[in-house]
């Protein structure tokens, strides 16, 4: 594994450049949950905003002080003008900020660009769910292809094949990392597991090939944690845990393994087979999923992964996330797994608390 | 679109309880005698409640959620909203607030919610009792923070929780949202049955939905007397006696008491009574009520003489349940629920409150920016600048929350309303 190519990300701009100069078109897509698969097909690239960098200012104008950073600087970010480059945007409903948010983009900012929106359906589900949610993607294939490319069907079917595998080399990596057979420490492979919000999926796909297909070097033995919350910003916890020899062995994050699943479907029609897949996805706060079901996953994956402790990373006033947590850390703490949360603001950097914390928890682990 | 609802209203009785002073008691016109009548049949609710364990089946309910369906299957239900409101208006919000914080759950999470997760975690109450849920029923058509916090209070009880999945309306209400919601309503029929031991009664549910229709029709009719000058009732009395078509919609008690109320008014309209004494601007106001100040709201505001005569949330309950069809419940229920104010977008926001506006001839907006509310307090600045430089309606921003009297600044509030009087007086 001593390939360094894919330890550095590409230059997002120049990349997102290049897509365009190839004919492709681009949608800036906010969280979390949408069937990427689809705008593939319809040969547009989804350019995933999540957590863009630098300070809110001019989305003050338009948002409170208790609004989560990632609608915040979202907001700013296409404010600033610096989505320019994109076609349109997404918004797959979320909670309710984003859910607003897409309002606020739409009715009031006048961008002269598509907004397309994504309603799926939460839990518990019904009977009526499996046939909404088909005809949910339906209407945005029909939303899309007014404006984009038409739809080839061969194409999508396509693109689930790559999703699946996009998926299992995920897992695959996981499994490495798990067993110490990476070299990769967390501040180096979540930065390249997160090029997936941009990259175009073949591009992705070659990337984590190389990953998984590279020598293998056994890393020494570190204490595991499960990583849980929404997304792993900000990004100098990673370091932290790099420097406190704690590996992350298991993903529950709303960025990253609760969205990229694709099972090998009984289903031949494409749409069938990502309705399966949303029906079957893993538990997620942003879908409500019952307590119950969200805690037992997430025991499996600390003990699958002998994690001994579950850090929950929550930007501020993430309301789906810190419902669930304190039910979700009594249940925890009754498996006899301890866990962690971290509120903070997005690119905030560590702080000394913030450290101290961390600090203490990973020791606690290792008593 | 939140609920006030009963227990709001017992509170508003506590604290009308400190009398006024003379100088504020003639800043108002004569109280409604029907109150009276109000206080009566909550109090009696809510009475019957406490004995309500074992002799029927008990539904909590979110205040938008379809309960006409719930009632042909003889549930008996509380509203956790309305106890979060009561609470608020008796000013324990804080106090009960922190209990929920001391068990883990964030300050920045809704204070209806914390309210409720700590009433489930300590048993305490301001109204004696509240019977433990058979099965929670719910409806995301106004937050999806709802969801979040039913599915809580489904664990700690550990009981089912029914939910109606109600597709946000980015822009238009579409069909294939409309089959998805009907499907769900009938899905829930045996789920209900099973529940309550009872079978579906096809004939009794058009009973419930056209009684609903009805009770909404008069609320309607009751709201539509403020578009006089004066007008006969305040916003916050609006805020009290909207208890009924909530907590007791489907009901005869609620469309009764609501026949009595348009008759005071519609009396108080011929003869001229106005709710203020002096109502020299009408104003909007957008938002729940700020429960614990409720009172020194009204007198505040009442002093500069300026009356609230509407309010997006009031007529919340007006705008669409007329739309329920004893013919088509299934259908006109999907669209009742679906419509409402919270579950659409912006743009449809803002042509509502114009609406208003011009309807009650509206000379100024008073908006409670709300951190427990976020669904509502999202996009209200852009709602403030829009209405503005289409209709120069003035408007001010109150930053608060509804029942946490922690996130609420006394002076920031008067010097923002001191502006606000100077703007509009001149």
């Amino acid at each position: 594994m001593a390939d360094q190519n894919f330890k550095s990300e590409p230059n997002r701009i120049q990349y997102l450049n290049e897509q365009k100069a190839q004919g492709r078109y681009l949608l800036g897509v906010f969280p979390a949950l949408y069937p990427r698969e689809i705008l593939w097909a319809l040969n547009i690239l989804p350019v995933e905003i999540w957590d863009p960098p630098g300070t809110a200012v001019l989305a003050n104008k338009h948002l409170q002080p208790y609004i989560c950073p990632i609608v915040r600087n979202g907001l700013e970010l296409i404010l600033r003008g610096e989505t320019d480059i994109v076609d349109g945007f997404l918004f797959p409903h979320t909670c309710d900020s984003l859910q607003n948010l897409a309002s606020i983009v739409n009715d009031h900012l006048e961008l002269n660009k598509p907004v397309f929106s994504f309603y799926h359906p939460k839990m518990p589900y019904t009977a009526a769910t499996q046939k909404f949610y088909r005809a949910q993607l339906e209407i945005l294939i029909n939303q899309l292809t007014s404006i984009f490319s038409p739809i080839d069907t061969d194409r999508l079917t396509e693109c689930l094949r790559l999703s699946h595998e996009i998926g299992r080399q995920l897992n695959k990596i996981f499994k490495l990392q798990r067993t110490n057979q990476l070299s990769f420490s967390n501040s180096e492979y979540y930065p390249i597991l997160r090029q997936g919000e941009f990259l175009w999926p073949e591009d992705y796909l070659k990337l984590l090939n190389e990953i998984t297909a590279g020598e293998t070097i056994p890393s020494k033995p570190d204490t595991a944690i499960v990583l849980s919350g929404i997304l792993p910003n900000p990004v100098e916890i990673l370091s932290l845990l790099d420097k406190l020899n704690v590996k992350v062995a298991a993903d529950d994050l709303l960025n990253n393994q609760r969205r990229f699943y694709l099972p090998q479907s009984k289903f031949s029609n494409p749409l069938d087979a990502l309705t399966e897949a949303y029906l079957k996805r893993p538990p997620c706060s942003t879908i409500g999923t019952p307590i119950s079901e969200r805690l037992n996953h997430l025991i499996k994956l600390a003990i699958g992964s002998k994690a001994k402790g579950v850090v929950f990373l929550i930007p501020k006033f993430c309301e789906p996330e810190l419902f669930d947590l304190p039910q979700l850390k009594q249940g925890l703490q009754k498996a006899g797994i301890s866990s962690l949360v971290i509120e903070t603001e997005l690119n905030c950097g560590l702080t000394g608390q913030l450290t101290t914390r961390l600090e203490a928890f990973i020791e606690m682990l290792g008593n | 679109m939140k609920d006030v609802g009963a227990p709001a209203l017992i509170g508003l009785r506590e604290l009308t309880r400190k009398k006024r002073s003379r100088s504020q008691s003639q800043l108002f016109g004569p109280p409604l005698e029907c109150t009276n009548r109000l206080k009566e049949i909550m109090t009696r609710h809510y009475y019957l409640a406490r004995f309500a364990t074992g002799a029927k089946p008990v539904a909590w309910v979110t205040s938008g959620a379809p309960v006409e369906l719930l009632r042909s299957f003889g549930f008996y239900t509380i509203y956790p909203e309305n106890h979060g409101a009561l609470v608020g208006a008796k000013k324990q919000g804080a106090a009960m607030c922190s209990i929920a914080e001391s068990a883990g759950y964030s300050p920045d999470l809704c204070s209806y919610a914390r309210i409720d997760l700590a009433h489930t975690l300590s048993g305490k109450t301001p109204t004696g009792r509240l019977p433990k849920p058979d099965l929670l029923f719910a409806s995301n058509n106004i937050c999806q923070t709802i969801t979040y916090w039913f599915k809580a209070i489904s664990y700690h009880y550990n009981i089912p929780l029914i939910l109606f999945d109600t597709p946000y309306n980015y822009t238009e209400l579409a069909q294939t949202d409309i089959n998805y919601m009907v499907e769900q309503l009938q899905q829930m029929i045996p789920i209900l049955e099973q529940a309550s031991e009872r079978k579906f009664n096809n004939s009794k549910f058009a009973e419930i939905v056209g009684r609903a229709r009805e009770t909404s029709l008069t609320w309607g009719a009751i709201l539509a007397t403020m578009r006089n000058s004066p007008a006969p009732m305040t916003i916050f009395e609006t805020f009290f006696h909207l208890a009924p078509i909530v907590s007791l919609r489907g009901l005869p008690v609620a469309h009764d008491y609501y026949q009595i109320l348009l008759t005071e008014l519609e009396e108080r309209v011929r003869d001229g009574i106005g709710a203020t004494s002096r109502e020299v601007k009408r104003l909007m106001w957008d938002n729940i009520a700020i429960w614990y100040k409720v009172r020194d709201h009204s007198i505040q505001f009442a002093e500069q003489g300026m009356n609230f005569v509407t309010a997006t949330y009031t007529n919340a309950w007006a705008e669409t349940t007329q739309h329920l069809d004893i013919n088509n419940p299934f259908e006109s229920m999907a669209k009742t629920y679906s419509l409402v104010i919270l579950n659409n977008n912006l743009d449809y926001r803002l042509k509502l409150m114009q609406r208003l506006i011009q309807e009650y001839q509206v000379d100024g907006l008073v908006i409670h920016s709300a951190r427990s509310c976020k669904p509502y307090s999202v996009g209200q600045y852009d709602i403030k600048r829009k209405l503005y430089q289409e209709l120069k309606i003035p408007a001010v921003i109150i930053d608060g929350d509804i029942t946490d009297e922690r996130a609420y600044s006394d002076e920031q509030t008067k010097t923002r309303l001191d502006a606000f009087f100077e703007i509009l007086g001149n």
